[in-house]
């Protein structure tokens, strides 16, 4: 009876993060920071891993790959959430290799030698039982959490190898790592930052209130003037919401514009962005690619009549190509973005990226 | 590790107290999944509104959606016409598995007859226990009114339950097309604390009264608003119930509302409004609505409650959304050469073929058409057959309806279940098509709410008996043009409105309702202080009269005077002022208007001499002379050509010992205000009588001495 009460409650727990997510997003982008998103995914993951029934490594990974699709799906422009799913299976599949002794499977690389025999290994059945599988997964997902809470900070610890005094840096709508990241360079350095307002949701104002509450000199500026304020920036820092396969980033609105202005003026651009945001996604699946929100901030409803005469779209994110792209700044270091595919097999099992 | 660990720990402590917290008074909604009218017969009388698919998705889905990511746990949905397929959607849905955080409860009745009997039923079965949202089962809205009710909450708290029911409004200006013109509304209120103080549908009016005692409530600030859109989201207090109960004769929350306001100042209940700029709200009335609601959806305007969202958790029902709003169902397949343009969804398994044109159109499951089809805000439910070469504009095309080749469907169509057209036709602008016979409508009028099956299969062997007219939907069309019974002019009213849109309005009854709201305005909008006085002179006047016929003594007439004046909430003053005028009029009132001064004064200087001692009670201060006096001469002003008997009037009520010489004398040197007064007092039996009086005076002062 307990048994079932905890199952009811998993899944009731299950079904209550599937209609966030579906809700989640309302207006202004992701309700919640990507990093909370991640850390609440890992949890959910944790607790399916602790109170699911399941007796051999692939049972719990059908079941994982089963919940993830679930929760990819019902929003999929949050593609962190796929992420999570993706590290736990591999989390999953390394313990389950290192339980039956075979270290050399954990060491993942793409060989040409792997990839001709890559029939053999996905016969892989992962049916064997383990006794300390359950405990040892679960070790790991915690792992995984620490890895998930330092990350801001890791990032932001690098700041003042990038930001120098008397720097103008230019920045666009808002982003919680990039903030911290200035904010940490601030302690040391005195340095002038521009934010890009972000219409029409301006997170902007909120970016540049935060700064300059911690004494940074801040300029707001409007979208418009982008490009006529980057002859003065010496470096532009944004955030993504989402790092793409090829190097390119899925970020907000009005990026885009700024990568190309920056280029254009051969500014550097350097790119804050936390591992979990790296996804296996590639830039032409268009159709989970974009979101659209209500055009009420293009155009208010209370316009009136001129509604029904014209088509108003809200887009929320724009598509950056890694030609534009300096640097990305991970907790793990600085990477060029040729370097993203090589991050990408050691964080995921090329099997995973496909749900 | 442990850190972390521990640190989840307590998230998930924190998130049990407050789901417990929540769970010590769960948020209830009544949902009210009829409409208890006929807008969309004949589409509604083979599936209940609230089923009917707005983007592919039944619209009591949207608005359970919408309760539930409100945070309301409890809903009762309640149907009546057609309950058994409204039962059988939900406890199909993912509303009723067990894992659903909103607990649905349906309740049926034959019996419900409006929106009233339901509150009714609401308040005897004792099913709320607290605040509570109402809306109908065809709304569509992703408002987010936890503000709305905490405000209501703090209201209520606050005011010891005055506050009853806190309407959503959304902001919208006039002629935008989601506003739909019967529920227009002009509302005053208080800016201040949102309070509602008149509340009136537009609709066909010209003018607009508002009776002057609802800006004397004190406060400072009022809004006249007509920028509302209507979203029939409304947030109750459990009164509401009981109140319907006490008042058996709502039948509508247009009723309640108006009720609540009239009767305010005698029950103390309030009813406030809570205006919202974020957010989509709209109740889907009529098929005009019906289009704007669907062009909303799918330009993005209810976002998160998109097509390619599938919030209801059906298998398959989920598609993908690209560029210019063009949303994909799976298995959809596209011929060559046509073109998606805009605003475009399209259900699963529907095949499309070439060459065709579609535009701001919402296409059903399993549906097929043919090639060269153009579309244009055509609205088509699930397995419809649309053969080559057709052309549909503006209209709705049920579930399993056939149109043939080369058939025209002009603005307004509405072809209902099953129903063939075609083919070379074309259907003229505002055409209904059903498998209903018109003529059957009015014989099962009046069982119309008992729908059972049996009643149905009846009704189609007797469509069957009548021929299908092939002028009218082709040569092989199967279907009646659908006219709303003549006899009926309710009916005639509505079938009309199917779109909304009255076509043909009707100039008389137009100005005739007009008219009578008019005049209940009038009625209304006179201020109450005058309906008062006015009664109250007539009943002096009724108590004179009989006083003099049946001889009372006059200190029984001040009784009565007295307790009119209570009756009635009339000062002192005002008591004065009428009495004179009362008793000065008495001859004219008897005699009719055409007496000569001589019989007038011969008339009425008696009667003053019985009346003397009512007025000698209420005359005694020197202030209540000079008001009488300023009575006296206010109706010799009006009555002209008799104002040499005011002398005689003055003098007799002198010598009566009613007035003053003192008082009168004052009057007459102070009281001129106006050109007409002082002429009065130019007057020469007026002079003469006032020199007397001085006179006079002077001799009892000589006297004195």
């Amino acid at each position: 009876m307990p048994g079932a009460d905890k199952e009811t409650d998993l899944t009731e727990r299950i079904e209550a993060f599937l209609a966030d997510l579906k809700r989640g997003g309302s207006g202004t982008g992701p309700l919640r920071g990507s990093g909370e998103m991640a850390r609440e995914t890992t949890y959910l993951l944790r607790r399916i891993t602790a109170q699911a029934r399941w007796s051999s490594a692939g049972d719990l990974m059908e079941i994982i790959r089963n919940e993830g699709r679930r929760m990819t799906a019902a929003q999929p422009s949050e593609t962190t959430v796929g992420n999570m799913v993706r590290r736990v299976l591999k989390i999953i599949r390394e313990e389950y290799a290192r339980s039956r002794g075979s270290s050399e499977e954990t060491e993942q690389q793409e060989s040409l030698h792997k990839l001709l025999t890559a029939g053999e290994l996905s016969e892989e059945t992962f049916r064997e039982h383990f006794v300390h599988l359950k405990a040892n997964v679960i070790e790991a997902i915690n792992e995984l959490l620490t890895e998930l809470d330092g990350t801001t900070d890791n990032i932001a610890m690098q700041a003042l190898e990038h930001i120098h005094s008397n720097e103008v840096i230019m920045t666009v709508g808002r982003s919680r790592t990039v903030e911290a990241f200035l904010k940490d360079a601030a302690r040391k350095r005195k340095f002038h930052v521009i934010v890009a307002e972000c219409a029409p949701f301006c997170q902007g104002h909120e970016m540049a209130t935060g700064l300059s509450k911690v004494g940074i000199e801040t300029t707001v500026i409007a979208d418009a003037a982008i490009f006529a304020v980057m002859s003065r920036v010496n470096k532009v820092i944004i955030g993504t919401q989402t790092v793409l396969a090829n190097g390119g980033l899925r970020a907000v609105n009005g990026t885009h514009s700024v990568a190309l202005a920056a280029r254009h003026h051969s500014t550097p651009l350097i790119i804050c962005a936390p591992m979990f945001k790296l996804s296996p996604q590639f830039p032409n699946e268009e159709d989970t690619f974009h979101k659209f929100v209500s055009p009420h901030e293009v155009l208010p409803f209370t316009a009136g009549e001129i509604l029904s005469k014209v088509n108003v779209h809200c887009p929320v994110f724009d598509y950056v190509p890694p030609e534009l792209i300096t640097l990305f700044i991970s907790n793990i270091g600085g990477n060029a973005p040729s370097y993203i595919y090589r991050l990408m097999s050691e964080l995921y099992h090329p099997e995973d990226h496909k749900l | 590790m442990g850190l972390v660990a521990s640190r989840g720990g307590k998230q998930k402590k924190g998130n049990v107290t407050s789901e417990q917290e929540e769970e010590e008074q769960p948020l209830q909604a009544v949902l009210v999944a009829d409409s208890f009218n006929r807008r969309f017969f004949p589409i509604s009388k083979d599936q209940p509104r609230a089923l009917l698919p707005l983007g592919n998705v039944a619209m009591i889905d949207y608005t359970l959606e919408f309760l539930t990511s409100t945070g309301v746990q409890e809903t009762f949905v309640f149907c009546c016409w057609m309950s058994n397929k409204i039962k059988d959607h939900l406890l199909k849905s993912k509303w009723c598995r067990p894992t659903s955080p909103n607990v649905v409860h349906i309740i049926t009745s034959d019996l419900y007859r409006s929106l009233g009997d339901v509150l009714r039923d609401v308040d005897a079965k004792n099913l709320v226990r607290n605040d509570f949202i109402l809306v109908y089962g065809d709304v569509v809205s992703n408002i987010d009114v936890s503000q709305a009710l905490q405000e209501h909450r703090h209201r209520r708290k606050v005011d010891k339950n005055i506050s009853v029911m806190t309407m959503v409004f959304k902001e919208s200006s006039p002629g935008h097309k989601s506003r739909c013109e019967e529920d227009d509304v002009i509302v005053a209120m208080d800016s201040k604390s949102k309070r509602v103080l008149h509340y009136q549908k537009t609709q066909g009016l010209k003018k607009l009264q508002f009776p002057m005692n609802i800006f004397q409530h004190g406060s400072d600030e009022f809004e006249i608003r007509h920028d509302l859109l209507d979203c029939h989201i409304s947030i109750c207090s459990p009164q509401v119930a009981e109140l319907f109960t006490d008042n058996f004769d709502y039948q509508t929350r247009n009723d309640f509302v108006r009720g609540i306001l009239v009767n305010e100042e005698i029950l103390g209940n309030q009813i406030h409004l809570y205006v919202t700029q974020d957010g989509y709200g709209a109740r889907v009335s009529n098929l005009q609505m019906y289009d704007s609601v669907s062009s909303d959806m799918v330009r993005r305007w209810v976002y998160p409650l998109t097509p390619e969202a599938n919030f209801t958790d059906q298998q398959g029902q989920g598609c993908t959304h690209s560029r210019h709003n063009v949303y994909r169902g799976a298995e959809v397949s596209l011929g060559h050469g046509s073109q998606m343009e805009e605003n475009v969804l399209i259900g699963r398994d529907t095949s499309i073929g070439a060459n065709c044109h579609i535009s701001n159109s919402v296409i059903g499951n399993n549906c097929t058409i043919g090639d060269n089809v153009v579309l244009d805000r055509a609205h088509m439910w699930n397995n419809v057959h649309i053969s080559s070469n057709v052309e549909i504009h503006q209209s709705v095309v049920c579930d399993g309806a056939v149109v043939k080749e080369a058939v025209r469907l002009n603005k307004q169509c509405v072809l209902a279940y099953n129903v063939v057209i075609g083919p070379n036709l074309s259907l003229p602008e505002g055409t209904v098509v059903s498998m209903h016979h018109p003529e059957e409508e009015e014989e099962d009028d009046d069982d119309e709410f008992l729908s059972d099956d049996q009643e149905v299969g009846h009704s189609k062997d007797k469509t069957r008996q009548k021929a299908f007219n092939p002028a009218e939907v082709g040569p092989e069309g199967k279907g009646y043009i659908w006219k709303a019974s003549m006899n009926d002019t309710e009916d005639e009213e509505l079938a009309q409105c199917l779109w909304g849109l009255v076509l043909n309005p009707d100039p008389e009854s137009d100005s005739e309702s007009e008219a009578s709201e008019e005049s209940q305005d009038r009625s209304r909008s006179v201020s109450p202080e005058i309906d008062d006085v006015n009664a109250f002179q007539l009943e002096v006047l009724g108590t004179l009269q009989r006083g003099l016929e049946e001889n009372i003594v006059c200190d029984n007439l001040v009784l009565e005077i007295n307790s009119l004046k209570y009756a009635y909430n009339i000062t002192l003053k005002e008591v004065m002022q009428i009495l004179t005028r009362v008793v000065l009029e008495y001859p004219f009132q008897q005699q009719g208007t055409q007496l000569t001064t001589l019989q007038y004064t011969g008339s009425l200087l008696p009667l003053l001499k019985t009346w003397s001692p009512v007025f000698k009670n209420y005359i005694k201060r020197a202030q209540d002379h000079l008001d009488c006096l300023s009575a006296v001469e206010e109706l010799f002003l009006e009555q002209d050509t008799h104002q040499t008997a005011m002398v005689k009037v003055l003098m007799k009520m002198y010598q009566l010992e009613i007035l003053e010489e003192e008082a009168i004398l004052k009057w007459f040197s102070t009281g001129a205000t106006n050109d007409k007064s002082r002429q009065l007092r130019k007057n020469q039996g007026l002079q003469k009588f006032i020199q007397w009086l001085k006179e006079a005076e002077d001799e009892s002062s000589e006297e004195g001495e």
